[in-house]
């Protein structure tokens, strides 16, 4: 046969080589000195919040109206998350890096792409292993749930895990990044200047340019911190996912196709034209899809049920033009309030501001500005009304009454109760700062230790016999490769195995093991 | 002759940018033999490994294995590399290191102990790889290589690291893996310690093949009769 016998290959377990990609993260030390940096970080934050939640919540038992408002979501989760996000943003990528820095700056790399695995398969483990670690350092924030939890805080499990889901998402596309650059550069250093580059440049282009009007407010919808923006507001929304979903995978990709040595330049080049052209078209694709779905308790994020169901109703289009900067809080408040809400439920809404170039004080004198225009209907068929109002109590009739359809009747539903919580939180600054670290600290020194020599590899037994000598100033002990000892044992055992059609000719039959030294 | 070869190379040419690293190789190397790629520093010995193990692009050349095309990203399949100056998993143990491959090349324990004892591992089986001294990191590359199936195994400078008689042992045991039935390809530029345990010769100067063949046979081309390997690697280069 000509070609090489490879069904070993084809059947390489997977199990090693992850193993090997989790050793290799928690033998590092930046796992480890995330999670320390993020134990005072989220305590603080938690503490924090629950003091704040429950000044709120004191305030809340005189007037009950009050407590309608406070949501665990808001008051407790999103900010101590918010902590845990600066802490993977600034030192996740130090942990990522580590699952191909090492090997490249080692040499290991090109045994690993020796290993009977396709290069995508390499990836998708390195992948995996960096989702592990990224759990493991969710263990702080997740401490402050459950603590938060223990107190007798009220948790919704969709809203929970959606900002979990969020943020574990956010984590990953780090990861892919970082694998990435770690792939396209020389040095763990140099992919971990890339890697922050894009966290934290995309940081800084959510808080710089977000709000602006044009197109600097397509590209601040382009930040990280943007996707984690809608998990806060509790949207699970189709798109999104997918679209993180692309990129995720577009950036795993692009680490595949730079990872063997063995390609030259030109081709990688184009093999990542190639796929940043499929994802840029799946983007594109997934932008398309507007179902998102509203998980928080407070539906904040929807219209009345009977209103959702009566909008959902009119198909034809509605086109929506303000005379707002993008700037000014009563175009925020429209956004949050109705276009946001209008955009989830009809299927045909567009919306465009008129002043897009125009700031709030190039804007005065125009007797136009805070008007906002609502057409409804098809070219041939159009009505047409304006309104000031930013409220959905105003809008919403506003657009009944364009479609020509009655407002619908309110459907009883339960009231969003709120849930106030006046909780010390003490108790969590001692558990973050000091049990947990020392919990970390003495994880981290168990996972420092070197194994007991395993005995696995002694079944049945060797004689060998061996010599002490100093190579590089070390002592070292050498084999002797003499008949009847460990040179027989190679010589009959794993040798005619491999190579001569797996004879079983071990000879390790009767020997003993005599480790002298 | 060539038909017979388990690993013909054939016109391999590389370049560096401007500078030409790899002009022309070609040799073929038999089924169970230990061929030594001999040459000096910067000879162009690492590339020519690298680019026959598919790690390096060419510009131009062929591999062909049992006398079909292998082509670059097929190497893998029939050759294992083991590179020279790298120590891969640092953080890790010897064991986990060794515990990777066997794992995934699904070597059953008494042969990962007979490779451990054959190279002389076993006493530091429980030590993290980056403090391992330059002998044992050289023994636990060469145990990595031992548990790959591969029919044939590039080795870049394998005696690098060792004293005199840990060479020795080292060459018996590559002869022995050899007459198991495995080829090996050995760069070496220590030429007594090529002499001494390669059964064919390539030589290799400025990124050339300036002969290949055994001792007798190079002793006869560079008509030095009885000449050890160094005159005539200087007689031919």
């Amino acid at each position: 046969m000509p070609s090489p016998e490879t069904s070993w290959a084809r059947n390489a377990p997977i199990r090693p080589l992850f193993a090997k990609e989790l050793r290799e993260i928690t033998s590092g030390r930046a796992l480890w000195t995330l999670l320390l940096f993020a134990c005072p970080l989220v305590g603080y934050s938690f503490f924090q919040a629950m003091s704040l939640y429950g000044e709120a919540s004191a305030a809340a038992a005189n007037l009950p109206v009050l407590a309608t408002s406070l949501s665990p979501l808001d008051g407790i989760l999103v900010p101590t998350f918010g902590s845990f996000y600066v802490a993977v943003t600034l030192l996740f990528p130090f942990v990522a890096i580590r699952v191909l820095g090492e090997e490249k700056q080692s040499g290991g790399l090109g045994l690993l792409v020796q290993l009977p695995y396709r290069t995508a398969t390499l990836v998708g483990v390195k992948l995996a292993a960096v989702l592990c670690a990224w759990l493991l350092c969710a263990i702080p924030v997740l401490s402050a749930v459950v603590a938060w939890w223990m107190v007798g805080g009220h948790l919704s499990a969709a809203e929970t895990l959606t900002l979990f889901f969020g943020h574990l998402l956010y984590g990953l596309i780090i990861g892919a990044v970082a694998l990435f650059a770690a792939s396209i550069t020389e040095s763990s250093a140099t992919a971990a200047i890339v890697t922050l580059a894009f966290t934290v440049g995309s940081w800084v282009l959510d808080f710089t340019i977000a709000g602006r009007p044009g197109w600097l407010e397509w590209l601040a919808s382009l930040s990280l911190t943007q996707v984690i923006r809608t998990f806060e507001q509790g949207l699970l929304s189709i798109g999104l996912i997918a679209g993180v979903a692309v990129a995720i995978c577009g950036f795993a990709a692009l680490a595949a196709i730079w990872l063997p040595p063995g390609v030259a330049i030109r081709e990688k080049l184009m093999r990542a034209a190639l796929c940043v052209g499929a994802a840029a078209a799946a983007l594109l694709a997934v932008s398309q899809f507007k179902t998102s779905i509203d998980v928080t308790e407070d539906r904040r994020n929807s219209f009345a049920v009977a209103d959702a169901n009566q909008l959902a109703k009119l198909t034809k289009p509605l086109t929506i033009t303000v005379h707002l900067a993008a700037e000014d809080p009563r175009y925020i408040d429209l956004r949050r309030n109705v276009l946001a809400k209008l955009d989830r439920v009809m299927p045909h809404v567009s919306t465009r501001l008129a002043t897009a170039r125009h700031s709030i004080v190039s804007s005065v004198g125009d007797d136009a500005y805070g008007e906002i225009e609502y057409r409804y209907g098809t070219r041939q068929d159009t009505r047409q009304d304006t309104s000031r109002s930013t409220s959905p109590r105003e809008v919403l009739p506003l657009i009944y009454g364009l479609a020509g359809v009655q407002p619908p009747a309110p459907i009883p539903s339960a009231e969003f109760p709120g849930y106030p919580l006046v909780a010390d939180g003490a108790f969590s600054l001692l558990w973050f700062l000091a049990v947990l670290p020392i919990l970390i600290v003495l994880a981290w020194w168990r996972s420092r230790r070197l194994p007991s020599n395993n005995r696995t590899f002694l079944k049945g037994g060797r004689h060998e016999e061996w010599h002490e000598s100093d190579v590089d100033g070390r002592r070292e002990r050498r084999c002797l490769a003499a008949a009847g000892n460990c040179g027989a044992g190679l010589q009959g055992g794993f040798l005619q195995r491999n190579h001569r059609r797996r004879t079983q000719v071990t000879g390790s039959g009767g020997r003993h093991l005599a480790d002298r030294d | 002759m060539l038909s017979t070869a388990l690993l013909q190379i054939a016109s391999l040419t590389k370049f560096y940018g401007e500078q030409l690293a790899l002009e022309d190789v070609g040799f073929s190397v038999q089924a169970g033999e230990i061929l030594g790629l001999i040459g000096p520093n910067g000879a162009g010995k690492t590339t020519l490994l690298e680019a026959i193990a598919g790690l390096l692009p060419v510009d131009s050349g062929e591999i062909r294995f049992r006398d079909q095309p292998l082509p670059a990203h097929r190497r893998r399949e029939a050759i294992f590399y083991l590179p020279d100056g790298v120590r891969p998993y640092a953080d890790q143990t010897a064991q986990q290191a060794l515990t990777l491959f066997a794992g995934i090349y699904r070597r059953p324990a008494d042969e990962v102990s007979e490779i451990i004892s054959a190279v002389g591992l076993r006493p530091v089986l429980a030590k993290r790889i980056h403090a391992l001294s330059k002998g044992y990191n050289r023994r636990l590359i060469i145990a990595l290589g031992f548990l790959t199936p591969h029919p044939i195994l590039l080795m870049d400078e394998p005696f690098d690291g060792f004293d005199f008689r840990q060479s020795r042992d080292m060459m018996d045991t590559l002869r022995r893996v050899a007459s198991g039935g495995r080829t090996l390809l050995l760069s070496i530029h220590q030429l007594r310690d090529a002499e001494q345990v390669c059964d064919r010769f390539a030589l290799l100067a400025d990124g050339r093949i300036r002969g290949v063949g055994t001792l007798e046979e190079l002793r006869g081309r560079a008509n030095r009769p009885g000449g050890t390997l160094e005159d005539i690697f200087l007689a031919l280069t």
